[in-house]
């Protein structure tokens, strides 16, 4: 552990599991957060691009739901409205404990976990009550699987928050050291970003523009 | 340790208390833990399943059982979430979310301090720890798909009669094919990549240690679903599954699918921690350009693998829902496209090519240096060369796609892209003969491996050639040409190449040398058995026999009866190299902390590698490539260019 | 090196002869005097001639079962020929360098680490600048006739472009093609809707494929004429191809489509205009307007 002797003259703090200067593994967990947002960025678009792609092919004549029972737009918004105002607060909470207001975090993370909860309950009974099941056509398919990568995120998120909450409230995250809210916060802009693209595929691309697509097993156009 | 104490006591961070005797809950699991709580959670969740949802006799309508697939879905993930508790993978999250941190005594309980051999049975976070268990669950792999090789060529050899049945052989095929490109995938960025690499740029230890431990563990809870599928009605479509056809397949496909998606999960993992670790770890001084080449094709794998791999994870993660919840992503009666399969599928399947070639090429760059006593010819050429493959290995996999009628114009970009690529890739190849060029060659096994890698590029990449135009792509795509042309790529320069790498750290790792005899004549027993196999399964795709067959025209028995023939040689040969590696790995001769004489920083610390590697981090003053004397010919150069002042052209 | 001697370093030192012998014609000279550089482009040649032969191996393999029957598998061809004569020169370079590299410029064996060193050659500005130029040259020469064959076999398959896919042929014959696990069915839409599980066409006439199928991907892959086309579930996708030699060749499957996919073949066989229009008119067809 020499390299520890060597900086123990600074005036920085150091962080407790690895002995360095905390701004070390900060930078480190700063650029893997930014890896883990670039990764999940391409799941994401993976499903926007299966959700577009068959908007556009609209295979068989069957992207649309049974009875063009499309999925009611309000929720989307709601949930998207949701998440972003949590990402608000927990900007708000980390810009507090970075001037030195420990509070601000903790009533941030407070209001971002109660918000989470509740964007968490509304995503699955979104879930629930769409007026079409995940197997009736390819539009039902797709707007499932958005909603539930929308749940699985609010789902992770809800750990994150709660977590920081409670480490901020047990004193771990501190003034010296609040690089943890800071990557946390970084992880909830980026689920604004990820809710929002889903909801704005799924309420706005609904009517496939391709209406004349070949029957199944024939050569009728 | 007890200048460390001193440092905490100044510091303005709060200490976590030590509950307990370091370790906490990792003193109690292990693998056997593990493999217990997930065969357990797995049972449970079968016989909850089975008992309580699964309708047992009500047939869909393709008289399958209704929620059969569900069930098997549920019970492998099941066992992965059981086995990866069970060996205490989600003990730091847990910690970390009620505020119970690490002490930096649990961190190094963690990291396998007095804990014997018994660590590598752990959820250990050392990356030396981490390597070995990678190299072992590479070679285990390899071994297993080298045997269903053998069977798939046992069954085409024998061209009078069916071995096995169209079922098991398909899923043969299926399984040999992901079964190698996993292997394939770990095989050099999980050992080598783990276990030289931070020692290379001088770090401690990776950037995230228990991420560390975690990807190969998942990577550990990923291989029993994959394998299971062989008893379980096989997954029967190649690797490639393509959908709707994988839909129809037996409950084994979930293995698979399954298998993909948690494999994903770990190749992101351990992207994010290499990358993570060559960019913020590197010892002082060691500036970009004075990294050494193996760590940048690692960083330019693991980019394309962390940037990629998540399209091959969500085709699988929406074919498996298709599969359990009857959605319609790829069933194209009720709405679904085939053709977006094919491409989520090749958007990671092509650029994973290149996350299997580029490090192992890295690795032989590495190497040559050090057996040609010769600085690495224009490190910046070899640089752009893996930059520039990782840039446009993103815009090539519709060549994949030319001839499944998905958009027949994009034919002529994709062309323009995929043989811009063969530049890059040349720029690689360049190096390798610059290096090369002049040396005085010590001929060990390592360096044999350069040359053999060599060869087999030079025909992978005229064949893809080839294969990149879409004309002769028209011909040969789905036959047995490609199947040459890739093993040539992947086997040939994949796979020597990472035995060469190999060989090259096999002191550092194990303290021993490599059998230079045994394994020579393994290498090139399995080597000329290579050329025999592939050279005339070349022959038999330019006749037009396609692949993935398990009978054909009488036409293509002779190319395949030498294919045969020399798939055994092969499977000889890879067993005497598997022997010279165990053989030497126990008693072989003892090589010192630095058999080579490398200059490179991994082999200035002492063998085996301590906890932290270095006693002191070490400083970087210059590229670990300075070997040579003045070139006598420089000495013309000068004279020449006296007269034309403004010439700045010279041999350096 | 012992060779460093006979540089011919005389001219370059003549006071008038660097303004009317360019400097590079010198570094010219005198590289091509080091004997290494003479063997290994000695090597370099006699290896292409060793290589080239290739080219007709490989064409000679392809024709094997009786191809090329249309002229988009002469396309195909001929670009095999010519990809592999300009591979040759570049195969031999590197197998002469590297050959060379075992046996021309020293080679040390034993357990120690060599202690004599190679040259510290960390770079060579020309070397360099000629590789790229030469691979990039290369790439860009197989680029251009990729596409303009591409757009040949395209204009031979449809004749037209694949943008709009309409035959400019006066009377090209239809063909449907189904795939189905395990066989391939063909209907003739303008021929009385008469359907068959083998092909019959006549020589020297347009054929138009509608390509489909009824459960997974299949590619309907005729052999000796060089045409493939996937055939998907949902999907029609189009080729077409003009047979210039009688003859009956193989329909394959190229795409693994279940358990039996290897036996998804079946023939198309090319006839003259006379035995076409009397299979049609035996299988209850109208001979077209």
């Amino acid at each position: 552990m020499s390299a520890v002797t060597r900086s123990a003259s600074a005036p920085e703090p150091l962080s407790p599991t690895t002995g360095e200067p905390v701004s070390t593994p900060a930078r480190r967990n700063r650029l893997g957060i930014w890896l883990c947002i670039v990764s999940d960025a391409t799941g994401t678009v993976a499903l926007l691009v299966a959700y577009s792609y068959l908007w556009s092919l609209n295979v068989n004549s069957a992207w649309a739901p049974p009875k063009d029972a499309w999925a009611d737009a309000l929720p989307f918004w709601l949930i998207v409205l949701g998440i972003v105002v949590a990402a608000v607060v927990m900007w708000w909470g980390v810009r507090g404990i970075e001037a030195g207001h420990r509070d601000r975090l903790i009533v941030a993370s407070v209001v971002a976990s109660v918000i989470v909860v509740a964007a968490f309950v509304g995503q699955i009974v979104q879930l629930a009550t769409f007026p079409f099941g995940p197997s009736d056509g390819a539009y039902a398919s797709a707007t499932y699987w958005l909603a539930l990568a929308t749940a699985f995120h609010l789902f992770l998120l809800l750990f994150l928050v709660t977590a920081i909450l409670n480490r901020t409230r047990r004193g771990l995250i501190t003034v010296a050291n609040p690089y943890h809210a800071r990557l946390v916060a970084m992880w909830v802009t980026w689920i604004c970003v990820a809710a929002f693209l889903g909801a704005l595929f799924a309420t706005t691309m609904t009517v496939s523009p391709n209406l004349d697509s070949p029957s199944f097993g024939t050569f009728q156009e | 340790m007890s200048d460390t104490a001193v440092i905490h006591e100044q510091a303005a961070v709060p200490q976590p208390a030590q509950h307990g005797r370091p370790g906490g809950m990792l003193r109690h699991t292990s693998i056997i833990t593990g493999t217990v709580a997930g065969l357990v959670l797995a049972v449970i969740t079968y016989a909850i399943g089975s008992h309580y949802f699964v309708p047992w006799g009500e047939q869909n309508a393709d008289f399958s059982q209704v929620g059969l697939d569900a069930l098997v879905a549920a019970t492998y993930v099941a066992w992965v979430i059981g086995f990866m508790a069970g060996i205490g993978a989600f003990a730091g999250p847990i910690r970390w979310a009620l505020g119970h941190d690490l002490t930096h005594a649990d961190a190094e309980y963690m990291a396998g301090r007095g804990q014997g051999k018994w660590r590598y049975w752990k959820y250990t976070t050392d990356h030396k720890v981490v390597g070995f268990q990678y190299l072992i669950m590479a070679m285990v792999l390899l071994g297993l798909g080298g045997f269903l090789a053998m069977l798939i060529r046992t069954e085409l050899g024998v061209t009078w009669a069916e071995v096995f049945d169209p079922n098991f052989y398909n899923s043969l095929i299926g399984t040999h094919g992901i079964v190698m490109v996993i292997a394939m995938i770990i095989v050099v960025a999980g050992p080598l990549g783990n276990f030289i690499v931070p020692i290379m740029i001088g770090a401690r230890d990776m950037a995230f240690p228990r991420l560390n431990a975690l990807s190969f563990w998942l990577l550990f809870a990923a291989v029993p679903p994959l394998v299971s599928n062989l008893l379980l009605g096989g997954m029967r479509d190649g690797w490639t599954v393509y959908q709707p056809l994988g839909n129809q397949a037996p409950v084994g496909m979930i293995g698979y699918q399954v298998c993909i998606i948690v494999f994903a999960f770990s190749t992101g993992i351990a992207s994010v921690n290499l990358i993570t670790t060559i960019v913020t770890m590197r010892a002082r001084g060691m500036t970009w350009n004075r990294v050494p080449i193996f760590a940048f094709g690692i960083l330019g794998s693991s980019i394309m693998g962390l940037v990629w791999f998540p399209m091959f994870q969500y085709s699988q993660i929406l074919a498996l829902s298709d599969k359990v919840i009857a959605s319609s992503f790829y069933i194209p009666q009720m709405g679904g496209s085939v053709w977006l399969y094919e491409n989520l599928f090749w958007l990671l399947g092509h650029p994973e090519v290149y996350v299997i070639v580029i490090p192992a090429t890295a690795a032989l760059l590495e190497l040559m240096t050090v057996f040609l006593r010769k600085p690495l010819f224009s490190y910046k050429i070899a640089v752009a060369g893996i930059a520039g493959v990782v840039g446009i290995s993103s815009v090539v996999w519709v060549h994949h796609m030319y001839m499944t009628g998905w958009a027949p114009a994009a034919g002529y970009p994709f062309m323009l892209s995929t043989e811009l690529i063969s530049i890059p890739f040349g720029f690689l190849v360049l190096v390798m003969l610059g290096t090369i060029w002049r040396g005085k060659v010590w001929t060990r096994l390592p360096m044999m491996c350069v040359y053999a890698v060599i060869w087999c590029k030079i025909i992978g990449g005229i064949t893809g050639v080839y294969l990149s135009d879409v004309p002769v792509d028209q011909y040969m795509h789905g036959s047995m040409f490609v199947v040459a042309h890739f093993h040539f790529m992947l086997m040939g320069a994949g796979l020597f190449a990472a035995m060469g790498a190999i060989a090259y750290w096999f002191p550092k790792m194990t303290g021993r040398i490599l059998n230079e005899r045994i394994g020579s004549i393994g290498f090139w027993t399995a080597f000329f058995g290579f050329q025999l196999t592939f050279g005339s399964m070349f022959i038999a795709g330019l006749q037009g026999m396609p692949r993935r067959v398990l009978q054909f025209d009488n036409a293509f028995n002779i190319s395949n009866w030498a294919s045969t023939i020399g798939a055994y040689i092969i499977g000889i040969g890879m067993l005497v190299f598997l022997y010279a590696v165990i053989h030497s790995w126990r008693n072989g001769q003892p090589s010192g902390s630095n058999p080579w004489g490398s200059k490179s920083l991994e082999w200035q610390t002492e063998t085996p590698v301590p906890l932290e590697n270095f006693p002191v981090l070490p400083v970087v003053t210059s590229d670990p490539y300075d070997y040579g004397v003045p070139d006598p010919y420089d000495e013309i150069e000068r004279e020449l260019t006296d007269e034309g002042a403004e010439s700045t052209v010279g041999a350096r | 090196m012992s060779t460093v001697d006979d540089r011919p370093m005389a001219d370059a030192d003549g006071p008038e002869e660097p303004t009317n012998r360019p400097e590079v014609t010198h570094r010219l000279r005198e590289w091509l005097s080091r004997p290494y550089a003479r063997h290994i482009i000695v090597m370099t040649a006699v290896f292409t001639l060793l290589v080239l032969p290739a080219a007709w191996l490989v064409i000679h393999f392809m024709n094997l079962t009786g191809a090329p029957a249309s002229a988009i598998m002469s396309e195909i061809e001929k670009t095999m020929f010519v990809f592999t004569m300009v591979s040759a020169p570049l195969m031999a370079v590197t197998l002469a360098v590297i050959i060379y590299s075992l046996i021309g410029w020293g080679r040390v064996t034993g357990d120690e680490p060599p202690m004599q060193a190679s040259p510290a050659i960390r770079g060579n500005a020309i070397g360099t600048g000629l590789w790229i130029g030469v691979t990039s040259v290369l790439a860009a020469f197989l680029v251009v006739w990729g596409l303009v064959e591409l757009a040949t076999i395209t204009s031979l398959s449809y004749g037209s472009t694949p943008a709009n896919q309409q035959p400019n042929s006066a009377r090209p014959i239809d063909i449907n093609v189904t795939g189905q696990q395990w066989v391939w069915s063909f209907e003739y839409p303008d021929n009385g809707r008469i359907t068959s599980d083998q092909l019959v066409v006549p020589i020297d006439v347009p054929l138009y494929f509608n390509v489909t199928s009824l459960d997974v991907v299949h590619s309907f892959w005729v052999v000796e004429l060089g045409i493939k086309i996937d055939a998907n579930p949902g999907a029609i996708t189009n080729t077409g191809v003009t047979p210039n030699k009688l003859g009956t060749y193989s329909i394959r499957c190229a795409e693994l489509c279940g358990l039996h996919h290897a036996y998804m073949e079946t023939t198309i066989t090319v006839v003259t205009q006379e035995q076409y229009d009397a299979w049609l008119r035996e299988h209850g067809g109208k001979r077209t307007v």
